[in-house]
C-alpha cells in the first residue's frame, strides 16, 4: 500500500467516525450549543466527504493529481488539454462544497440567534428544561 | 400557441429570479413608501406574478404536449442547471402559486399582528421561492438549494412571534433536526454523483433507462443508489412530516402565525410528497438499477403512511387546541397521499399505478385547499375569542356565517363526504387499492377516514353548534372582505368535488399516465436529450 492510499483509508475511517459522533450529538446531547457544534460537525463531513468524490487518486505512475487550474490558456493546444483531464481533479464537488458551506453558514446563523432567543426566555439552553410544548 | 410555449419556457427560468428580486428589494422599497401598509402590497404583487407565471407554465406545458425545459446561462442540461416542467411539478405548482397568494391575501387582514411586516413579508416571498424552485428544478443538487431555502424561510416563519417562548421552542425543534436532514440529503447527492457523474434528474433518469435497456446490472450502481436514495427520502419524509419524523409539526405549525399555518400545512408538506415521487418514479423506475429495493422502500413507505395516518387520526380526536387538531389532522393526510403514492410495485399493470398517483395528487389538492382554508378561517376565531382552546370557542363561529360555512365545509371536505373533493380523492385511493387486489389497504383507507370523523365533528360542534357561555363577552371583528376569500375557498374545495370528471381525466392523463406509461415518462429524457443536443457546440 503507498503512503497516498494509506492517508485516504485513515481521512475516509475519521469521516465515519465524525459523521456517527455527529449524529450522536445532534440526537443526544441535551444542550443546545453543543447540538449546533456538532451540526456544523456533520456539515463539515459531508463536505469532505463530496471533496473525496470528486478526488482524483495520483492518475499516473509519475502524475500526481492538481489542483482545476487550468494554466496557459491563451495559447491552448490538445495534448495540454488532454494531460490536463487526465491528471486535475473534479472541480464540481467543490462547486458544491461552496455552495454548501455558504447554507451551512446561513442556517448555523440562524440557530445560533435562535439559541440565544431561547436563553432569553428560558434562561437556559439545556433541552431537558425547555419544556412548554406538550409533544 | 407557438408563443404561449416559447412564454411558457422563459417564465420558466424567470419564476424564482424574479421574486428573489422582489424579496431583496422590499426594505428599500419600504423605507420609500411606509413601513405599516406596504409590504404587504408588495407582497402582494410578488405572490400575483408567481400566480400568474405557474399559469402560464401550465398553459405552455398544456400546448407544448411535452415537458418545458429552460437551461440556464445557455448551458447544456447536464453541465449547467436546468428547470424541467412535467404534468407532475405543473399541477403542483399551480396549486402551489394560487393558494400562496390567498394566503398572501389573508396575510393583509392579518398584518396588525406583525409589529415589523417588512421582515414576516420577506420570509413569505422566500417560502414562495423555496416552494416554486423545489417544484421546477430539474436538477438534484438545484433541489437542495432550495429545500434548504424553503426551510430557512419556514424556521423563520415558526420563530416570528419571537416574543412567545413556544414559538421560539417549536422553531429551534424544527430547525435543528430540519438542517440535519438537509446535511444528510448533501451526503446523498454526493453518492449520487459519485454514482453516476450527473446531478439531472432527467440524466440520471436516462442512464438508469440506458442500463435497463441494455440489461446492465451493476452491484455498485444499485448499492449507491440504494444508499443515496435512502438518504435523499429522510430528508423528504422530514419536510413532509411522515411518522415517525412528524414530531416537530404539531408543535411548529400551531405556534407560526396563521398565515403561515395555512402555507405550511397546505403547501409546503407537498413538496416532500413531490420529491418522493419524482425520485421514486421518474429516476428510479420499475427496473431500474434500484431493482427490488425499490420494491422495499416503497413498502417501508407504506407501512410509515398507514402508521402516519392512523396516529394522526388518533392523536386528533384527544386535542383541545383547534391549531393543534389541525395539524394532526395534516400528519394523518399526509399518511394518506404517501400510502397512495407507494403503490408503484413492479408488475403492476401501468393503469393501476396511473390511478394511485391520481388519487395522490388528488389528495395534495384537496387537502392543501381544506388545510388552508381551516387554518385561515381558525385565524378569524381565534381573534374572536383570543384563545386556541377549543372550550374558550364555545359558539364563536355564530358571529361569522359566511366563515363558518366555509369552515364547515372545509371539514367535511377532509372527511370525506359526497359532493366534496375529499370524497373523490379517497374514493380514488380506494379504487386503486381494489384493482391492485389488494383489499386490506383498501379498508385502511376507510378505516382511517372514520378514526378521523369524531376530531373533525368536535371541532365543528364546539366552534359552531355550542351555545356560548354566559361569559363569553365575544367582539365581532371588522372581517374587510376575507368572509368572502375564505367563501372563495371553499367554493373552490365544492368545485374540487363537483367537477370531478374534468380533473380526474386531466390529473390521470397528465400526472398519472405522465409518469408511469413508458413513452410518456420517456418525453421526460427526450426532451433533456434534445436540449443537450441542441445547446451543445
Amino acid at each position: 500500500m503507498d503512503t497516498a492510499t494509506y492517508f485516504l483509508y485513515i481521512l475516509i475511517s475519521s469521516m465515519v467516525m465524525n459523521l456517527a459522533l455527529a449524529l450522536y450529538g445532534v440526537f443526544y446531547k441535551p444542550h443546545l450549543t453543543k447540538k449546533i457544534i456538532s451540526l456544523t460537525i456533520l456539515g463539515d463531513t459531508a463536505n469532505t466527504f463530496a471533496l473525496i468524490i470528486g478526488y482524483r487518486l495520483w492518475p499516473g505512475e509519475t502524475t500526481p493529481s492538481r489542483p482545476p487550474v487550468l494554466v496557459g490558456w491563451t495559447h491552448l493546444n490538445k495534448t495540454m488539454l488532454q494531460q490536463y483531464v487526465s491528471s486535475a481533479v473534479d472541480p464540481l464537488p467543490q462547486a458544491l462544497v461552496l455552495t454548501a458551506v455558504v447554507i451551512g453558514l446561513a442556517v448555523t446563523l440562524f440557530l445560533v440567534f435562535l439559541a440565544l432567543q431561547i436563553y432569553r426566555h428560558y434562561g437556559t439552553l439545556d433541552v431537558r428544561e425547555i419544556r412548554k410544548l406538550r409533544g | 400557441m407557438d408563443w404561449l410555449v416559447r412564454l411558457a419556457t422563459d417564465m420558466l427560468g424567470l419564476t424564482v429570479p424574479v421574486l428573489a428580486l422582489f424579496a431583496f428589494t422590499l426594505p428599500l422599497f419600504t423605507k420609500v413608501f411606509g413601513e405599516k401598509k406596504y409590504p404587504g402590497i408588495h407582497a402582494l404583487i410578488a405572490l400575483i406574478y408567481a400566480a400568474a407565471s405557474s399559469t402560464i407554465i401550465a398553459a405552455g406545458y398544456y400546448y407544448a404536449g411535452k415537458p418545458l425545459l429552460y437551461a440556464y446561462g445557455g448551458w447544456p442540461p447536464p453541465i449547467g442547471i436546468s428547470y424541467e416542467v412535467d404534468g407532475l411539478n405543473a399541477v403542483i405548482g399551480l396549486f402551489t402559486a394560487w393558494t400562496l397568494l390567498f394566503i398572501g391575501i389573508y396575510s393583509l387582514w392579518y398584518n396588525h399582528h406583525f409589529d415589523e411586516p417588512e421582515w414576516y413579508y420577506i420570509l413569505l416571498i422566500g417560502l414562495g421561492i423555496g416552494m416554486l424552485g423545489s417544484l421546477h428544478t430539474g436538477d438534484v443538487f438545484n433541489l437542495f438549494v432550495m429545500i434548504e431555502v424553503l426551510s430557512i424561510s419556514a424556521y423563520a416563519l415558526v420563530a416570528y412571534h419571537k416574543r412567545r417562548p413556544e414559538a421560539v421552542e417549536a422553531a429551534m425543534k424544527y430547525a435543528i433536526i430540519g438542517a440535519t436532514a438537509t446535511t444528510i440529503y448533501f451526503i446523498g447527492l454526493a453518492i449520487f454523483y459519485g454514482v453516476y457523474g450527473s446531478l439531472n434528474m432527467a440524466d440520471i433518469s436516462y442512464r438508469n433507462y440506458q442500463l435497463f435497456t441494455l440489461l446492465i446490472s451493476s452491484p455498485t450502481i444499485s448499492i449507491g443508489s440504494l444508499i443515496a436514495v435512502s438518504l435523499s427520502l429522510w430528508a423528504f419524509t422530514y419536510k413532509s412530516a411522515l411518522f415517525p419524523n412528524h414530531f416537530w409539526l404539531p408543535d411548529a405549525h400551531p405556534e407560526a402565525p396563521t398565515p403561515v399555518s395555512a402555507a405550511l400545512s397546505g403547501l409546503v408538506v407537498n413538496i416532500g410528497v413531490y420529491a418522493s415521487i419524482r425520485f421514486l418514479y421518474t429516476l428510479y423506475f420499475p427496473g431500474s438499477p434500484l431493482g427490488v429495493y425499490r420494491d422495499i422502500i416503497l413498502l417501508v413507505l407504506f407501512l410509515l403512511g398507514f402508521t402516519g395516518a392512523f396516529v394522526g387520526a388518533l392523536l386528533m380526536m384527544v386535542q383541545e387546541d383547534v391549531k393543534r387538531l389541525l395539524a394532526y389532522s395534516t400528519v394523518s393526510h399526509i399518511g394518506l397521499i404517501y400510502m397512495a403514492a407507494s403503490l408503484g410495485f413492479a408488475g403492476l399493470p401501468i393503469g393501476v399505478v396511473a390511478l394511485a398517483l391520481t388519487a395522490a395528487v388528488y389528495h395534495v389538492l384537496t387537502h392543501g385547499t381544506a388545510k388552508a382554508l381551516l387554518f385561515m378561517a381558525s385565524g378569524v376565531f381565534i381573534d374572536t375569542g383570543k384563545t386556541r382552546s377549543l372550550s374558550g370557542l364555545r359558539g364563536v363561529g355564530r358571529l361569522y356565517p359566511w366563515v363558518s360555512t366555509a369552515f364547515i365545509m372545509g371539514f367535511l371536505s377532509l372527511m370525506g363526504l359526497i359532493p366534496f373533493g375529499g370524497f373523490f380523492s379517497k374514493l380514488l385511493m380506494y379504487k386503486a387499492y381494489m384493482e391492485a387486489g389488494q383489499v386490506i389497504p383498501a379498508l385502511l383507507v376507510i378505516i382511517v377516514s372514520a378514526l378521523s370523523v369524531p376530531g373533525y365533528a368536535k371541532a365543528i360542534y364546539s366552534i359552531v353548534f355550542a351555545s356560548p357561555g354566559r361569559s363569553a363577552g365575544y367582539e365581532k371583528l371588522k372581517l374587510r372582505g376575507v368572509n368572502a376569500l375564505l367563501f372563495l375557498m371553499a367554493i373552490i374545495v365544492l368545485l374540487l368535488g363537483l367537477l370531478y370528471p374534468v380533473i380526474y381525466s386531466v390529473l390521470y392523463k397528465y400526472v398519472g399516465l405522465g409518469l408511469v406509461s413508458p413513452e410518456k415518462a420517456d418525453l421526460y429524457r427526450r426532451v433533456f436529450l434534445e436540449a443537450y443536443n441542441e445547446l451543445m457546440p
